[in-house]
């Protein structure tokens, strides 16, 4: 894996390198080279299997990660190729004339987080949700607790309440109290 | 596919499948087409999913899937829980098999947290039996299940009665029957009861005698051979172009099986060889399948043979409230009964992971390749394929 | 087409005459025993920690007050209630639940109309399956969440630490602090227990996450002397520590020593950025450098008051430097903390005894306010016969003196009355100058109470016998011994119980039952009392008194006389986190009467 790696290093300019076990490594290139590679490996490595197209925020990086994971059927191996795309104007070069499958990631992908693939067949058909209004659901910044207490109406029956806090009450409560307790207690 | 049987079929070349693709666009207006919508409410055994068929006639000219029915942002939803927290949720997004989603998670938060080799030796093994057992609960539904899309209801009650009594075997030895939320980071959560193995072997018996049963019920059943021999064909060229893994690929002389690929546990330790075909329809995928029932229950057999009597059920771990994993990714794989499964598992140093994400078979075999295989087929077939392809909708959206 | 195709799928047929397999009766199936169904806790064992909401997925469980179960020590009073609408019993709230009483049955079904009665408090919302032994429970066979062993402090072995005062306990690495700070739950029970109130929780998080600097600050805001804490505090909140209930308690004491120790004492003002340059105008007089004093300036310091400490002895610390032993509490360490305090614009005269050098009515005139923290200075006596003789010692005045560095009499043989914690001291220092000075211990240690109920720490007493001193429990003393004004050694009879069944004090004796500890030596450490000298006759009659002889005062720590706030030992404990609690109350009282 490791002479395999260098070669495909000197050919596109890898970064992040990680073996992560003997069989799996991910490494990142850069957007523009990213398809070109793919097809590379596809074509002349064995890397025919096209296990999966996955996307991650990293929101304080103003970046998505795309990452295409590839298998090679016959050394049994496989190979994360990353690509990082810029968060604001999220776009992406479809791969959807490599394999048949993978116009449904970018289609997820699109409603999931919002990045658009020219020329991906039926890229803006909703997937999953229909009407929906909010930023795209699988966003860092898409709060799902915030949705649903917006969205739906809790039954109102049920209380909490913090141990330590209580028994503060119960217990001390003209102990002189901490700036986070005072803070609570208002 | 009757109409053959009949003998009025169309033949072969006529069909409308050599002319149009998934991406033709059809003149609805032209009242030669009609579309009609199966599902989303079960369409045969499949779950909420629907397929929005163009048919013209009896002949199905464009196919498209739509999921949704089910989504409950399972991913999403992990992102926000803590390691520990993960795998009751996680189990959800495959209802066939659950177990295996909890093993992504135990295994991809050892591996990224450097405990992958501390788990007791026992652990895995228990994790191999319940991975096993709801291979052969899923195939107990699934091979008389194919019959079933043929009106062949018989097969599936029994099928049904055999996988009540594994699921009273994961009862006991999970306490839960569907959702086993067995397999935890670090091990299992519990060690085998007493008496399981000889419990197991009587149900295996009864298996045993299904497997006979069921294969003159359709194996050697005219009905069904007729019906589906030469339907919905996998060649071998598909199997990458579309993604395909499993026994769809095995049945069409694929041989690719993780556990003989890409051991893990103890798979290496086993002895058995994965059954292939070079048919690739849907009499050959059922084929494969019960060639697996047979090969699963030696498989139970041989774990409880080599298992440790008893051992530690999990390492020593940070306490779960606490636990938090330095920034890493990393994909694991098994083999379940539909296929290759994995997960993409990402970590950013915190105590929640940045993202999961599941690699269901589903996600390709039931809309790229069921969309294709859809093409030119008779409405009366649209179960049978999905049911051979082995659709699981819960895993697609998630 | 073949025929035997056709024919063969009949075979079938042949279950039309086979028994059915249906179960007979589907509502009375029994679930496997370690089937997940519904709830039950026990709700005696149960202490309301909430550790099971806190790892619940699906925020299934609140805690709510039960009628009938008290908030206490150690118990929140809280009890879990579960919401079987978001509920997927996946039981990690009992596989993690810190005293075992929680567990699920192996009952599920249940039948409601009303969709409110599927929320409820197990074990005390009556249920029918409670009574079920069967279900899941904690599974064992090493399935833990958190582990159960304390990290091992490291200490200096008995024979390394005998012959000198060096501190023996080593103090946590950083890799065993995080390994130990990850074991708390975070329930934040201990909190009530502890006399100051620490926020524990909010500072072992900080040693998790590798922030001592926020540690630091979060020790400051309950506590002044936190290095001192950190090593001879009495620690009563890891009795009630609720990973205690199933495996060792925290070790928090050795926790906030880390923070403390690995916090440069030069960094402390960066890192605690606590501004008291701005003067209120107002002036509060501190009597005794004792923690309560120093806690109780540290604060009042902080609100901007001007406080000026009088100390009788050369240096700060009170009972801290003069009663505790060097190798439990080296100057030093003491020292850090005092200085920030003094950092902080405190002032310190030293030398200065209240009572004679100035009069108290004095400071109260020269002052807004008077906080006097004069701790328990004096020794107590068994009064038996023999107690006059010169050589018996009070243990208060002989760990004094080894402090102040002067001379005191070390013979062969030594007899120590009590079994306190100060007795151990003494017991401890002791048997280090005999070792020094002749290469052997013999040093005993007898109290009235038998081994079990015994008052000094356990740890003291395991470390005392470690040190070849001899703790020898459960002897009344009768009489000292003397020959030719001599000190011979100590009579005394077994005790049989020291108190009665009202658990007042009232110790029954076998009077047949003799010992003899000879001795040349006797050192008397039952006890401390105060010594309130400083106040004048007129002046006490101002002042209300307990019963039990204490200076009466309000839950501020305010006295009888408006200006005069008395705390620390001579109210509550003895012991340092008390002192550090009274005068950080007291602090917040003066504020309260002088901002009025
Ligand atoms: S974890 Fe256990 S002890 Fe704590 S509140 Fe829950 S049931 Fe009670
Ligand atoms: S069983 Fe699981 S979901 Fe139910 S209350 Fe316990 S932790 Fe929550
Ligand atoms: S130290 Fe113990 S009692 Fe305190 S918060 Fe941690 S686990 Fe709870």
């Amino acid at each position: 894996m490791k002479s395999f790696i260098e070669k495909l290093n000197s050919k596109y300019v890898l970064q992040e390198v990680v073996y992560q076990r003997d069989d799996l490594v991910f490494a990142a290139i850069k957007k523009e080279n990213a398809i070109d590679a793919i097809t590379y490996l596809r074509d002349y490595e064995d890397f025919t299997h096209l296990v999966l197209m996955s996307c991650v925020d990293w929101i304080e990086d103003g970046k998505y990660q795309l990452l295409y994971l590839l298998h090679n059927p016959i050394l049994k191996n496989d190979i994360g190729i990353k690509v990082y795309i810029d968060r604001e104007n999220p776009e992406m070069v479809s791969a959807h004339h490599l394999w048949k499958s993978i116009w449904t990631y970018q289609r997820e992908m699109h409603e999931a987080f919002g990045i658009v693939f020219p020329g991906s067949p039926r890229l803006k058909e909703n997937f999953v949700v229909e009407g929906w209004d909010e930023i795209p659901f699988m966003r860092r910044d898409f709060d799902t607790h915030e949705y649903a207490e917006k969205t739906y109406f809790p039954r109102g029956n049920r209380k909490s309440n913090d141990p330590a806090e209580y028994m503060r009450k119960k217990l001390y409560p003209s102990q002189p109290v901490t700036a986070k307790q005072r803070k609570d207690d208002k | 596919m009757i109409n053959k049987f009949l003998g009025f079929t169309p033949k072969k070349e006529m069909l409308p499948s050599q002319t149009v693709t998934p991406d033709t666009e059809i003149d609805l207006s032209s009242h030669k087409y009609q579309k009609i919508w199966l599902g989303p409410n079960h369409p045969g055994v499949t779950g909420n999913m629907a397929v929005e068929l163009t048919v013209q006639g009896n002949t199905i000219m464009k196919a498209q899937t739509h999921v949704g029915y089910l989504h409950r942002g399972f991913e999403k939803l992990i992102e926000r829980r803590l390691f520990v927290q993960g795998f009751p949720t996680s189990i959800r997004m495959c209802v066939a098999e659950p177990d295996t989603n909890e093993y992504f998670i135990a295994r991809a938060t050892e591996e990224l947290s450097g405990y992958a080799d501390a788990v007791p030796e026992y652990a895995n093994w228990l994790r191999m039996l319940s991975l096993e057992m709801a291979r052969l609960q899923g195939l107990l539904r699934g091979v008389p299940g194919q019959g079933g899309t043929f009106a062949l209801g018989i097969g599936v009650q029994w099928g049904v009665y055999l996988r009540d009594l594994i699921l009273d075997r994961f009862e006991e030895l999970t306490g839960a029957r569907v959702y086993h939320m067995f397999i935890i980071a670090g091990g299992v959560r519990g060690n085998l009861p007493e008496g399981f193995k000889a419990r197991m072997e009587d149900n295996l018996r009864d298996i045993d005698d299904f497997i006979v049963k069921i294969k003159k019920l359709m194996f050697h059943n005219s009905i069904f051979k007729t019906r589906a021999k030469g339907l919905a064909v996998i060649t071998p060229d598909m199997v990458d172009k579309f993604g395909i893994v499993g026994t769809n690929a095995r049945a069409c002389g694929v041989k690719r099986d993780v556990r003989k690929d890409n051991p893990y546990l103890y798979y290496d330790q086993l002895d058995f060889d994965p059954p292939t075909a070079t048919d690739g329809d849907v009499y050959a995928r059922t084929w494969i399948r019960w060639q697996e029932l047979i090969q699963t229950v030696d498989l139970i057999r041989q774990i409880m043979a080599k298992m440790p009597e008893t051992g530690d059920i999990r390492c020593k771990m940070p306490n779960v409230l606490n636990w938090k994993i330095p920034k890493g990714e990393t994909y694991v794989r098994l083999e379940s009964g539909r296929g290759e499964m994995g997960m993409y598992y990402v970590t950013d140093g915190s105590d929640k992971p940045r993202r999961i994400n599941l690699r269901g078979p589903s996600y390709n075999h039931a809309i790229s390749v069921l969309e294709h295989m859809l093409i030119g087929a008779d409405v009366a077939d649209v179960h049978a394929i999905m049911v051979s392809l082995q659709t699981c909708p819960p895993e697609i959206e998630r | 087409m073949n025929i035997k195709d056709i024919l063969t799928p009949f075979t079938a047929w042949a279950n039309v005459v086979k028994e059915p397999v249906t179960i007979k009766d589907p509502f009375n199936r029994e679930a496997a025993p370690r089937y997940r169904g519904f709830h039950d806790n026990d709700i005696e064992a149960c202490i309301g920690c909430g550790t099971c909401e806190a790892i619940c997925e699906n925020q299934a469980i609140d805690l709510i007050p039960v009628d009938g179960v008290e908030t206490k020590d150690g118990d929140s009073g809280l009890r879990p209630q579960v919401d079987y609408g978001r509920c997927c019993w996946c039981a990690l709230c009992v596989d993690i639940c810190t005293t075992d009483s929680l567990r699920l049955t192996n009952e599920y079904t249940w039948i409601d109309t009303d969709p409110d009665n599927f929320i409820f408090t197990p074990g005390v919302t009556p249920k029918s399956w409670y009574k079920k032994e069967e279900g899941w429970r904690k599974p064992g066979n090493g399935y833990e969440f958190y582990s159960k062993e304390r990290v091992d402090m490291e200490e200096l072995h008995a024979e390394e630490r005998i012959d000198s005062f060096i501190e023996f306990v080593k103090g946590y690495s950083k890799e065993q602090a995080e390994k130990e700070a990850d074991r708390c739950v975070s329930c934040g029970i201990c909190t009530a227990t502890c006399p100051a109130h620490m926020g524990i929780p909010e500072y072992i998080k900080a040693i998790r996450n590798d922030d001592l600097e926020e540690g630091l600050r979060v020790l400051y805001e309950t506590n002044p002397l936190p290095e001192i804490c950190g090593r001879i505090c009495t620690h009563k909140c890891e009795d009630v520590c609720s990973v205690g209930h199933n495996g060792d308690p925290l070790s928090i004491r050795w926790l906030k020593r880390y923070i403390a120790d690995q916090n440069p004492s030069e960094k402390y003002k960066e890192i605690l950025n606590q501004d008291t340059s701005k003067s209120n105008g107002k002036k509060v007089a501190i009597i005794g450098a004792g923690p309560s004093g120093l806690s109780a300036a540290y604060y009042l310091a902080l609100l901007g008051y001007e406080c000026t400490i009088f100390e009788k002895l050369p240096e700060a610390g009170g009972m801290m430097r003069y009663g505790i032993p060097e190798y439990r509490l080296p100057y030093d360490q003491i020292d850090k903390d005092v200085n920030y305090i003094l950092e902080l614009g405190v002032e310190i005269k030293y030398g200065v005894n209240i009572g004679t050098d100035i009069k108290l009515e004095q400071l109260g005139k020269d002052f807004d306010a008077v906080f006097s923290g004069t701790g328990l200075h004096l020794g107590r006596s068994t009064r038996i016969p023999g107690t006059d003789n010169e050589n018996v010692y009070f243990a208060t005045d002989l760990l004094r003196e080894i402090v102040l560095g002067k001379d005191i009499y070390v013979p062969e043989k030594i007899v120590v009355i009590g079994g306190g914690n100060v007795a151990m001291d003494i017991t401890r220092s002791l048997a280090r100058l005999q070792q020094i000075k002749y290469g052997k211990v013999d040093c005993t240690a007898t109290s009235l109470e038998s081994e079990d109920i015994m008052p000094a720490d356990r740890e003291e007493v395991v470390e005392a016998r470690e040190e070849s001193a001899i703790v020898d429990p459960g002897w009344g003393p009768k009489s000292i011994e003397i020959e030719n004004g001599k000190v011979k050694g100590l009579n005394v009879v077994k005790c049989l119980s020291v108190f009665d069944e009202n658990h007042a004090f009232s110790p029954k004796f076998d009077e047949d039952n003799k010992k003899f500890f000879p001795a040349d030596m006797v050192v008397e450490s039952i006890g401390q009392g105060m010594d309130l000298s400083y106040l004048s006759k007129e002046f006490k009659e101002k002042l209300k008194f307990t019963e039990r002889g204490r200076i009466k005062v309000d839950e501020y720590f305010q006295s009888g006389v408006e200006w005069l706030f008395v705390g620390g030992d001579i109210i509550e404990g003895p012991d340092v986190i008390h002192g550090i609690a009274n005068g950080h109350k007291a602090a917040v009282g003066i504020d309260n009467l002088l901002n009025k």
